[in-house]
């Protein structure tokens, strides 16, 4: 060997030194100077490269390419580091170049697939996403080469400037092999996220996630986050078993952070408090679950006016039995977390709550409860004081989950009794709210007040007419439903006026449809106003008809408004074409001149 | 109207003397009257080249003033009407954000927009009368994810983020200065300026490494004619975002308003990456928001207008970052902060309202169906129409026996209850006429007034007896 001796270990030692400077030093670089490390680096590295091409004749050829296709990458690594691209994609260039022949030998293949992968990022920083994508998929394609045709732990590409005695253990060179190989399938999801292949994209997330578990390469805090996030884009896939899966995964992996008290006893308050955060975090992610399995399982069991169609549910059931045994085929299919260790747990936390869609209330409940009791956990954090739009956020959670199990409820009063809690939540909440700076999470409130007033105000109506008479009582309560869901949608339209009160002659994309469902039902509430005085009916048939105008001139002024509320329109149309005729009968029965 | 939220322009600088004596060849023209910018790839000359469409295109015949007029006026104008105002100054280091931000004393047409906004704003508070006016400044900055406060006593303190019900988002602890003046704000703007975190690398000299705000804080207390007080407040938020080449290294927390075509290195960021995936309303996304857009949360929305300034170098060797500044600021037309208003798609009541006209509708086409069995086709809403002009038609004569009656009856000083019973026959009679005429089209139509199945409850359920009998 050329450079054997006392020259070869000042090399090691340079190149060492060069490693420790880029990788540790770099992150101690003052402000000013972010990148002095990575430059002291390089100085080492091109040191080391003259050195070993001074020694270059008469050593052996292969072993002395394979070197210089290391010294090639760091000097790659470090020119893409400090911002200098096309300096970094020649020396990387050069380093596969060197090692083409040899890429399928384990003194190779790492060093490789990490070059592949350093390409992979120079040229996304270029925005040619499709070329990063070819590098990335042949470093794919060359680790599964490797495992299957050899599979022995291979050589990190550091050890070919080390000493025999300091070469790395297998144990060791599979850790760093596997790492790699983790980012080049964690670039891949960023390129198919780009590349907008979504699908793609979350498998290579979940099997970044999975890989982390099982090399233990992760932080249990800040993996347990990213199962949650994942199990949210399963969320909106229907995919209610994996979504599952990752939350019971990320609550048992959280939970192994809590109990493990940190090594230092000197955990700050600023600690503590991000770790109850993250729970809560996770707690949100648990409540949309509850959310989004009970309205998907809403929306499959519900007829065309919104109510739980009794034949669907029959249907479902039925079909639910004849799934049970292929079950188990589906659950093969999701990519399962972890090691036997952590898996029992695993499949202890998803046992608490189903995830099959419910089919009737005492199922919906059960779902329900669960979700309660992660809003429970989730506010406990994120208090209104300090985290208002967090707050309200879980706050508008519960009462969607209310919502929700309202319509699994069969007894009306029951039911109304459920949006009454609805409101209970949210009219404090809205009272307090500046709407200045929370102008939207303030139309939000009013909009789902209104809403949930009328809901309530229609299931009084439901009852009361399955009574012999309407009695006064009812009527009341009908009346002062209507009329304070009225007063929210007012207060609504009120919020889009501008500083000097004038409601917009044209309305905004974003509010004309919330706008013009507040007119329609304004227009509606007011014709379902009971009232003994002929003269007050007529006048709120009057006001009916106002309303129902303004939407059918609206869109005949703004064309364009006609695609957001298309059917509103066509009713209002027919409303304003027959109400004028039932006015004009009532005032008929009163006599003009009295 | 929905352009009134973000309006973005772009600005490119003339060629400056490095890029000149290097000999650089602009790649970069614009169309101001259709405010397109159109940038040439020089490596692909025979590419066509890549054309973006802003609120506003200025190159090197275009001044601040110009910009300020066209652009700016407005905005600035409504904070002092009580809305919020941001300004966000974006691109590569040396593209000019500088010039066009602060300016330049000489010539005076090139001075910048802040320097503008700010006499702008203490113009319009020497102006007012009946007003009182309470002008403070606060200036903060953002480096990787801590806010730091540029005026306060020790600048590398971490502050912390809170919201509150009453008075929104805010930084704890964060100072606010009292200013009555142009001079006394730009001295305050000075102070803060030299406290930002600057880094120094060998590509750039003084790329700046985090985003800062200015923000200006406005109290309006009015007194109006009655007597009764009212109190406004608005802001108007300065922002200088971070050289977009240090971006995709600086701050890798979830931003959405960075670039984001770059891959992360870290598998920190994963997380990131995930939350990319995830969309809609109805997911939680942990982290979601970076420091910057929560801070900016009423900024970005509702009762704000936003400018957002993309600038320039027109130099060849600066092609890479010119496209990606401008497909930056491509993407910022789109940036809305709007959580939309909770509304069930598939409205319950909608299609419980569609349901009753469609049996109206089934039940007039029933009818239309007889019709044309008995060779006699008749529009659909016919018998109503006539049913109308009839019941008018009654009634009209009603009326008018009605008031000859009053008339004879007056001239003749008869007794009151005789009026009221001949009143009372005549209205029977007339009342017996209009329920035949109904009864008759009930007959006809075989079913009841369509409105009955729209308001099942105010007609059928409503106690009748109560209808108030004519008095007089």
């Amino acid at each position: 060997m050329a450079a054997a001796g006392g020259g070869w270990a000042a090399v090691c030692e340079k190149f060492r030194t060069a490693r420790t400077l880029s990788a540790v030093e770099s992150r101690k670089d003052p402000e000013t100077e972010p990148y002095r490390s990575k430059y002291s680096a390089r100085a080492l590295l091109q040191e080391v490269k003259q050195l070993l091409s001074a020694a270059e004749e008469g050593g052996e050829a292969r072993l002395l390419a394979v070197r210089r296709a290391v010294l090639e990458y760091e000097l790659g690594v470090n020119h893409t580091d400090t911002e200098e691209l096309s300096a970094g994609e020649e020396h990387l260039q050069r380093c596969t170049q060197l090692l083409e022949p040899h890429r399928l030998s384990p003194d190779c293949v790492s060093l490789y697939i990490q070059a592949q992968n350093n390409l992979g990022i120079l040229w996304s920083e270029r925005d040619e996403i499709k070329t990063a994508q070819t590098y990335l998929e042949s470093a794919e394609a060359l680790y599964n080469q490797y495992m299957k045709e050899d599979g022995n732990p291979p050589l990190d590409p550091s050890e070919h400037f080390m000493a025999e005695e300091d070469k790395l253990t297998d144990q060791e060179r599979s850790k760093r092999f596997e790492k790699a190989y983790t980012h080049t399938l964690y670039y891949l999801a960023q390129v198919y996220q780009h590349l907008e292949m979504i699908e793609k994209a979350a498998q290579y997330c979940h099997t970044t996630l999975k890989r982390q578990l099982e090399y233990c390469g992760y932080y249990p805090v800040e993996w347990a986050l990213n199962a949650a996030t994942l199990s949210q884009y399963y969320l909106s896939k229907q995919c209610f078993m994996e979504s599952r899966h990752c939350l019971a995964a990320a609550s048992v992996i959280f939970s192994q952070a809590e109990q493990v008290p940190s090594a230092e006893d000197n955990e700050t308050e600023q600690d503590q408090q991000d770790l109850r955060q993250r729970k809560a975090e996770i707690a949100r992610c648990w409540i949309k679950y509850c959310l989004n399995l009970l309205q998907s399982a809403r929306k499959l069991l519900e007829d065309n006016i919104g109510e739980l169609d009794p034949d669907r549910q029959l249907e479902l059931k039925a079909q639910r039995k004849k799934e049970e045994d292929e079950k188990e085929k589906g659950r093969k299919k999701a990519v399962l977390f972890g090691t036997s260790d952590i898996c029992d747990s695993v499949l202890a936390m998803e046992e608490k709550v189903s995830s099959v869609y419910p089919l009737d209330f005492q199922e919906a409940r059960e779902i329900f409860l669960v979700g309660q009791n992660y809003v429970q956990e989730a506010k406990e954090f994120f208090q209104v004081d300090g985290y208002v739009t967090d707050h309200i956020e879980i706050v508008q959670d519960h009462s969607a989950l209310f919502k929700v199990l309202a319509f699994f409820e069969e007894d009306y009063e029951r039911r109304c009794k459920m949006h009454k809690r609805r409101i209970d939540m949210l009219e404090p909440i809205y009272a307090d709210l500046n709407p200045q700076y929370y102008l939207l999470i303030s139309r939000q409130l009013q909009f789902e007040l209104a809403d949930t007033y009328y809901e309530m105000m229609d299931l009084k109506v439901a009852i009361g007419n399955r009574l012999e008479e309407l009695d006064s009582h009812t009527i009341k309560k009908i009346n002062s439903l209507a009329q304070l869901a009225i007063k929210y949608y007012e207060l609504f339209l009120d919020s889009l006026r501008n500083p000097d009160k004038v409601f917009p002659e044209e309305l905004e994309e974003d509010v004309l449809r919330p706008a013009m469902v507040a007119k329609f039902h304004i227009a509606r509430l007011y014709g379902k106003l009971i009232t003994s005085d002929s003269k007050k009916q007529l006048e709120n048939m009057q006001t009916s008809l106002e309303y129902y105008t303004f939407l059918v001139d609206y869109c005949e002024k703004y064309p364009d408004a006609v695609r957001a509320i298309e059917t509103e329109l066509e009713l209002s149309k027919e409303m304003v074409g027959l109400l004028p005729t039932r006015m004009e009968r009532l005032r008929a029965k009163l006599c003009p001149f009295i | 109207m929905a352009s009134e939220t973000v309006k973005v322009i772009v600005r490119c600088r003339p060629m400056n003397e490095r890029e000149k004596a290097l000999g650089c060849k602009a790649v970069v023209s614009t169309e101001s009257t259709r405010g397109q910018c159109f940038l040439q790839n020089p490596t692909a000359a025979g590419e066509p080249p890549k054309q973006f469409t802003f609120d506003g295109a200025y190159y090197q015949e275009h001044n601040t003033e110009q910009i300020y007029n066209e652009i700016a006026y407005p905005l600035v104008e409504g904070v002092t009407e009580g809305y919020n105002g941001t300004i966000f100054a974006y691109g590569q280091t040396g593209s000019g954000k500088s010039f066009t931000m602060q300016g330049v004393v000489d010539p005076p047409t090139q001075k910048g927009i802040i320097p503008r906004a700010l006499e702008h704003i203490f113009e319009s508070v020497q102006c007012a009368e009946n007003a009182k006016f309470l002008v403070r400044a606060s200036y903060l900055e953002i480096y990787n994810e801590d806010i730091r406060d540029l005026l306060g006593a020790d600048t590398k303190q971490k502050l912390e983020l809170k919201e509150h019900p009453e008075k929104g988002v805010y930084v704890k602890g964060l100072s606010l200065h009292t200013v009555h003046s142009v001079l006394q704000c730009e001295q305050i703007m000075e102070t803060g300026w030299r406290n930002r975190a600057v880094g120094y690398t060998l590509m750039n000299k003084d790329s700046s490494r985090s985003h800062s705000i200015f923000t200006v804080n406005m109290e309006i207390y009015t007194v109006d004619e009655r007597g009764q007080d009212h109190l406004r407040a608005a802001k108007l938020n300065l922002v200088d975002l971070a050289g977009s080449e240090r971006q995709s290294k600086t701050g890798a927390t979830g931003e959405r308003l960075k670039e984001a075509t770059k891959i992360n290195l870290s598998l920190s960021a994963l997380g990131n990456v995930i939350s990319a995936l995830v969309d809609g309303r109805c997911r939680h996304i942990p982290y979601r928001d970076s420091k910057l857009t929560r801070l900016l949360q009423d900024s970005l929305g509702g009762n704000t207008k936003t400018l957002m300034v993309a600038c320039l170098s027109p130099a060849d060797n600066n092609y890479d970052e010119s496209l990606s500044t401008l497909r930056y600021a491509n993407r910022a037309k789109n940036i809305k902060n709007k959580p939309c208003i909770n509304e069930d798609p598939k409205d319950a009541l909608l299609r419980e309202y569609q349901e009753e006209i469609k049996k109206l509708k089934a039940i007039l086409a029933e009818q239309m169906g007889a019709n044309n069995l008995s060779a006699k086709p008749a529009p659909l809403l016919k018998p109503q129409l006539d049913l109308e002009t009839e019941k008018q038609l009654i009634r009209e004569e009603y009326e008018k026996r009605l008031a000859q009656l009053k008339a004879s009856y007056e001239a003749e000083q008869a007794s009151r209850a005789r009026l009221e019973e001949d009143i009372s026959s005549l209205r029977n009679h007339y009342d017996l006429k209009l329920s035949a005429l109904e009864e008759n089209l009930r007959k006809e139509a075989g079913t009841l007034c369509p409105s009955f199945f729209l308001f099942p409850v105010s007609l059928t359920s409503f106690p009748r007896q109560d209808q108030p009998g004519p008095t007089l």
